[in-house]
This record gives C-alpha cells, structure tokens and sequence, in this order.
C-alpha cells in the first residue's frame, strides 16, 4: 500500500467531504528532529498504528502504541512525539472537523447519518473516555476502505465513506466504554451518568441516551438504576431538575421560565406542575418562603461544584 | 388501622418505612442520592438534593403502599448518619453542600488538636474521638479555611435539622447527634465552652439540642396536603443510626455487643456508664441521658470487598456485582480459616479504630508460592473481620461481652457471620437485615405511643436467636494469625507515613 497525504482544500479528492481536514497514511522510514511536537489539536484526530512503535505523549502522559491501536484525540486535547519527533512506523491519520464539541451531539455534524440521540450518546462517551489509547482490531480495515473509495470514486462513494466514518466512531465509542473498566463498577459509572446529566440539565435526556453511556440495552439500564438508586432513570433525572431549581429558586434574581429551562422543563407551566405535586408549593409560594436577601451571592464561592 | 413511618436519612440513600403498632414492616422503599468528592478529601452531599429524594421516595410510598390500604400515619420518627454539617445564612440557604462523615479536609486540625492537652480534654467531656469525621474539626477548618462562608454561616446544622426545619420549623438537633459533634458536653448536655472556644463559634451558632422523643411541631400544610397527610402526625425527630441500629439490634445491657458491617463497620455497646479510655480510641454517644452508646468504628468494611470484587472478580455479565461477590465467598470458602496464613491488613481507606492512622495503608502478608487466588479472596475478608475483632477485643478492656448481634449487608452473610463467631469465639445472632435501624425508629416511636414503658422494655421485645455458634478449632487457629495482624497493624507506623506521603505527591 502506497503513502498518499489529503489535505482539506489543497486536495479535489476531498472537495465533497468539508469535514475531513486531514487524512493520510504515512510510511515513516527515518527519524526527522521535530517532525512531530507537541501541540493542542484543533480537530478530532485519529491515529491508527499499522507497522512499528510510537512513543507518545498524550494529555501530557507518556503512551506506548503498537499496531492495532488507535490514538483518539479531541480538540483542545495535546498530542506529539514524546521526543518531539515521529518515530519509525506506519499510520493511519483521519482528522475530522467539530463544529461544536462541548456538546456531545456536536461532535458527529451533519455528514453523519447516526440519529440526534445515539450521536449525543457516542459524543459523551468520547468527552468522557480518559483513555486516549484503544485498541481497535477493525480500525486499520474502516481506513483502508475508506481509502479505497475515495480513490476510486465509485458510485455512492460519497454516502459510504461517510458511513465508514460513523462506523469507526461507533467502534471507538463501544471499546471506549468495554476499556474503562467501566463494565464492572456500576457506582463509579453511575456517578460518570450524575455528572453528565448535572452539566447538560436543559438537554431533553432520553432512556436510550442514558443507557448508551453504560454501554447497556434500556431494559437491563432502568432496572440497574431502579436497584441502585430506587429510582427509575427517569424520576431519578427529575430529582437533579428539582434540587437545581430549588437552588435557583433561593436565588432570587432568577426568573421562572429561565430557571424552568435551566432545568430541563418544556415550560415554566411544566416547571411549576411537576413542582407542585411533589413539594405542595408552587415556585412562587416557594421562593416567598425562603426568600434569600443575598441575592448577589454566587454559589460558585461555597464550592458548590457538584460536576467537577 | 393505623401505621408509624420511619425515616433513615443514610450514608448513599434514604430508606423510608411503615410498621403497623405490632411492629411488623407493611412497606418500604429507598432512593438514592450522590456524594461529590470535588477534592480527594472531600465528601459532600446536596442538602436540596437529599430533601427532595426524601421527599419524593416517602410520597411514592404513602401513595403507593399506604393510602391505599387506609392505614392512619399517627408519627413519622427520622433517623440520619452521625458527623454532618451544614452551613445556612440567616434565610436558611445553604452556604455550599452539607460536609458528610467520610470527610478528611481537616486532617492537619484533627491531628494538631488530638495531641494536645485541650484536645484531651475535649474528648473527655465530648466523647467523640478527635478526628476529621467530627463537625467540630469540620466547623475549624472552616474557619480557618473558608473565612468568608463561615462569616457569612447563621448557623452550622446538620443535615438532619436541615430536613426537619424545611418540613416543619425551627432548627433543632437531637442528644445523639449533637453528642457526635465533638462538641457537646456528654455529661451535662449542653454545647461544650472549650470546644466552642477552640472551632471560634458561639452556642447561638448551633441548632438547639433537644430529647430523641422531642417533637418540633406539626408538618407544614403544604406537605400535608402534598403527602396526604392529616395536621395531627407527629413529628418524632429521633436519633441517630448508630444508636438506632444498636437499640434495634436488641442489644441493650450487660454482656452483649453488636458488630454492623456495611461500607464501614462498627462494634457498640450500651451502658449506663462512660466508656473512659486514655488513648482515645473510643467514642461515647447519647441515645437519651442515660444511655451511652461506646464503642468503635472503622472505615474498612464491605467495601474492601467490593473493591476487591470489582477489580479481580470475574463477571459475567456487566455490572452483576451480586453474582461475582456469590462466587467469590464459594471460592473462600474452599481455602482453610486462616488462608493458609496469608494476612491482609484492609485499611485502603485509612483507619479509625482502634489504630486512628488515616494514612495506613492496606497491605498482603505472607504470600507464599502455594498460595492461590481463592486465598488472597479468603484473606480479605478475614483481613476486614480481624479488624472489627482489635476493635471489640480492646473493647472487652472496659465492657463484658457474652454474645453478639450482627448485621449490615457484610457482616450479616452467614460465611462472613460464622466467621465473626469464630474470631470472637462468641454465639452470633443476625439482626433482622436491613432495618435495625427501622426497627429502632420504630422502637422510638412505639415508646412515644406509651406502648412500651421504657428503652428496656421496647429493646426486650427484639428477640433473636442465636444463629451461629463458635468453631474452637477455628478460633485457636484465627488467635494465632490475628497475633500477627495485630502486630503489623502498628509495626508498619512509619512505612504507612512514607507510602501515604509518595501516594500524594511522588516528587516530594
């Protein structure tokens, strides 16, 4: 197999693919000083070891990749040689562009063709996933096809190599979540779900959602919830949105349609609803009750940062 | 009819319960709530959070399993873990997450006070043991750390005062709790000078000690109306789940003691006497003014295990914790008492009784070429019950103890009860698992109604039969080995202060 480079806007093979910003395999066969620095990745890249050894640092911890493993780095995240230069090997490199990666559903844009909830769900297993380094048998084949079809510009290559790319995210994303040792520590994982949810509270969650960030089916998810927590995944996501409101309730500066979406409700009629039946007080009979002087305090100042 | 609910307001969950007046349970549930760890030592939980959980699961329960069946609820009693603190501002918002046990922040102020003359004197008249779990290191390190949350603090509560203000009003602490703050004299009952001098507050910055049968008034009608409930339940604000477990356990007067196992452990027993101990080691609790709970606790129970499952288990299908920990006790129980004398020393989570060393560390002893798997399994677990035995064999110093109650989902595990049988060469009963802790509120709450005179009578009725009785051979052979434990547990003083400091900053 032939090295070959693509580059976003130099290269016409790309023209149809704006997302890709970089693909290439590279036959690395001598040692250039400075070849390969570190520095913060502007992309999500992808790097996937066919032949040698590649040292490595990665978020600042130094990695050791052979072949069949793959680096997966998001943007922000740094990457580079760990003597600053690429070392002696063959690799696959696939860099795709995020429009928005804070949001989990933003990390697969429009080309992809998995659905809204299962591209937010593979997108938070990728924000949360601490282990750069996976290996990944079928990674090296997804490239090389992708390769292939790109090269020879069959008919519906455009869809398939699009689909070969959702096909490595999904892959990266099921090893992610059997990697992280996840699969035994239901505690641990649960507290990964708490996090998630507490950051992305206005976010509509669904079951399905919830249950791909376990790696579970939603069968198997709810009832290991309603065991753990009493709660079935769903109440359990309203508990959070209510000791949240509660909390910018106290606050008195805080209008309700704002703290209602805040929170995760449709509306403040929703809001205040769902609010009612379970407290017996109404947001506006609440705030009167607790109402808080200090409405200028930040709770940031008390440590009150329970997604840290 | 008529039915009393009971409210445990625990470590990872509530647990809420209704008993008809024989006592028998006719519903249960449980929600849980997530502790925060924003820094390696901090443990903190929600107080809105924990409110609401409550809130939620009780009405669930009453909608569900109580109204239904026209059971009348003529008193709610509430139960919570000992050692929280919450700060509130003068509106009653809380400043930031209430700080729970399992907090270590302070552990440079528990360790300047222990050795000092004052900090004796404190433990004498408070008797709780100088340590980070205690809200008046908390409240210190606050303080001294967070000067402009403490400025701003109206009051430090804990979390059960929070809830029961929220639900009523008032801010109220019951003698059990307040006798866990390290902070109130145990013998006159009131905040302690000495102790408020040191941790720089005053009486008025903490809530009012009250009686366990106290009652702060009626639910507020919006909770009436939202539970279903009529303006006449009382509100028992109770006591605390050591206590509670203790006295509903049944273990109440001489010679007998109660091993709980959960996450963490304790050995307790009751008397009308303080448990004095020169060294510490011991805490003495109120249940009423004249019953004291002493006893010890560790932080290194059924969670050693389940570490221990969790990373070398096998599992079969994922997060099936239950099936690994089944076959894991198969496999120890397939390796002779004493795992063919491979020691483990289970403190990864530091220690409290009767060593007080937050930096041991835990440690394997003794692996030998024949050892296997299925040893190392059995060691840890006779690792975790030998140290419950250096806390009830020190215990034995003050207290005489005949036979033992267990319970705690680890401890109550017939292999793990034998076991405990065994070590401490005493008949076994199991308490009736989960709800001692139910069944004490309960007990609390039946005293209240007049049908039980007294403690005394109400802890009698709790009957349980012993379960398991000592195997000599076992308990010759685990006197050899624990010998060894024990002397390790101190020996390894200095290597635990080396490990611990490189395990937090491996440059130093």
């Amino acid at each position: 197999m032939n090295q070959f480079t693509l580059l976003k806007e130099s290269s016409r093979d790309l023209d149809l693919f704006p997302h890709i910003k970089e693909f290439a395999l590279t036959k690395n066969s001598t040692i250039q000083l400075d070849s390969f620095v570190i520095g913060v990745s502007d992309s999500i890249q992808i790097y996937c070891v066919i032949d040698g050894k590649f040292e490595w640092i990665l978020n600042q911890c130094p990695h050791t990749l052979y072949p069949g493993d793959i680096a997966f780095v998001l943007p922000g995240q740094e990457i580079g040689g760990a003597k600053g230069f690429l070392d002696i090997g063959t690799l696959y490199r696939l860099f795709i562009q995020v429009e928005n990666v804070k949001q989990g559903a933003g990390m697969l844009g429009s080309w992809s063709s998995i659905s809204e909830s299962e591209r937010l769900a593979i997108g938070n297993i990728l924000l949360l996933n601490k282990t750069p380094v996976l290996k990944i048998k079928e990674a090296a084949n997804i490239l090389c096809k992708i390769r292939s079809e790109i090269m020879s510009q069959e008919i519906g290559y455009l869809t398939r190599v699009n689909h070969l790319i959702d096909s490595l995210f999904i892959s990266v994303a099921r090893q992610s979540t059997l990697q992280a040792d996840s699969r035994r520590d239901f505690p641990r994982t649960f507290m990964k779900l708490e996090r998630t949810l507490r950051l992305n509270l206005a976010h509509q969650w669904s079951v399905e959602e919830m249950a791909a960030l376990f790696g579970l089916g939603t069968t198997s998810f709810t009832e290991k919830v309603k065991s753990f927590t009493g709660f079935s995944p769903m109440n359990y996501l309203i508990n959070i949105r209510i000791s949240e409101a509660i909390k910018l309730l106290k606050r008195a500066d805080a209008n309700f349609t704002n703290i209602a979406l805040e929170t995760g409700f449709y509306s403040s009629q929703h809001f205040s609803t769902t609010f009612k039946k379970l407290t017996g007080y109404t947001p506006g009979q609440f705030r009167k009750r607790n109402a808080s002087q200090n409405t200028l305090d930040n709770p940031q100042s008390y440590g009150m940062r329970n997604h840290d | 009819m008529e039915c009393v609910i009971t409210i445990e307001l625990g470590t990872n969950a509530v647990r809420v319960v209704a008993f008809d007046l024989n006592g028998n349970a006719i519903a249960s549930a449980k929600g849980s709530y997530p502790t925060f760890h924003i820094e390696p030592d901090y443990s903190e939980q929600d107080p809105e959070q924990m409110f609401i959980t409550m809130l939620y699961v009780l009405k669930n329960l009453l909608s569900e399993k109580v109204h239904p069946k026209n059971y009348k609820v003529i008193s709610m009693c509430f139960c919570a873990s000992m050692h929280s603190v919450l700060a509130i501002d003068k509106n009653g918002v809380p400043l930031g997450n209430a700080i729970t046990w399992a907090d270590n922040r302070g552990k440079k102020e528990a360790s300047e006070l222990k050795s000092s003359e004052l900090g004796k004197k404190i433990y004498d008249t408070t008797g709780t043991p100088i340590h980070p779990m205690s809200p008046l290191i908390k409240i210190t390190w606050l303080g001294r750390h967070d000067p402009e949350r403490f400025k701003k603090t109206y009051k430090f509560v804990a979390i059960k005062s929070y809830i029961i203000q929220q639900l009523t009003r008032g801010y109220i602490l019951d003698y059990s709790l307040a006798s866990a703050t390290g902070l109130l004299n145990i013998y006159n009952l009131s905040w302690e000078p000495d102790a408020l001098h040191y941790a720089g507050i005053t009486a008025d910055k903490l809530p009012d000690v009250v009686p366990v049968f106290y009652s702060p008034g009626k639910l507020r009608k919006e909770y009436q109306r939202s539970l279903g409930l009529t303006d006449d339940v009382k509100i028992i604000i109770g006591s605390s789940d050591g206590c509670l477990a203790t006295l509903g356990g049944g273990v109440w007067g001489e010679g007998k003691a109660i091993v709980t196992i959960e996450d963490s452990g304790a050995v307790r027993t009751v008397g009308k006497e303080v448990l004095k101990d020169s060294k510490q080691r011991f805490f003495n609790y109120l249940l009423t003014d004249k019953f004291y709970l002493s006893g010890g606790p560790t932080n290194n129970g059924g969670v050693i295990f389940e570490w221990f499952a969790t990373h070398f288990g096998d599992f079969k299908t994922p997060f099936d914790l239950d099936y690994t920990l089944t076959n894991l006790i198969q496999e120890a129980n397939a390796v002779p008492a004493g795992s063919d004398g491979l020691i483990f020393l289970p403190y990864l989570l530091g220690e409290r009784a009767p060593i007080w060393n937050a930096n041991a560390r835990g440690t394997f002893f003794g692996i030998n070429i024949k050892h296997e798997k299925q040893h190392f399994v059995r060691a840890v677990i006779e690792g975790i019950l030998y140290e419950i035995y250096s806390i009830g064999k020190i215990l034995q110093e003050h207290r005489v103890i005949n036979s033992l109650t267990v319970n705690g989902s680890f401890a109550s595990m017939p292999f793990c009860a034998q076991m405990i049988a065994d070590i401490f060469d005493k008949p076994v009963s199991v308490g009736k698992n989960p709800d001692s802790i139910a069944q004490g509120s309960f007990l609390l709450s039946a005293i209240d109604m007049g049908v039980y005179k007294n403690l005394d009578e109400a802890a009698a009725t709790v009957l349980l039969p012993t379960t398991y009785k000592p195997q000599k051979q076992n308990h010759t052979l685990y006197q050899k080995y624990f010998a060894v434990f024990e002397r390790l547990s101190t020996k390894l003083y200095d290597e635990f202060e080396e490990i611990a400091k490189l395990q937090h900053d491996p440059m130093s």
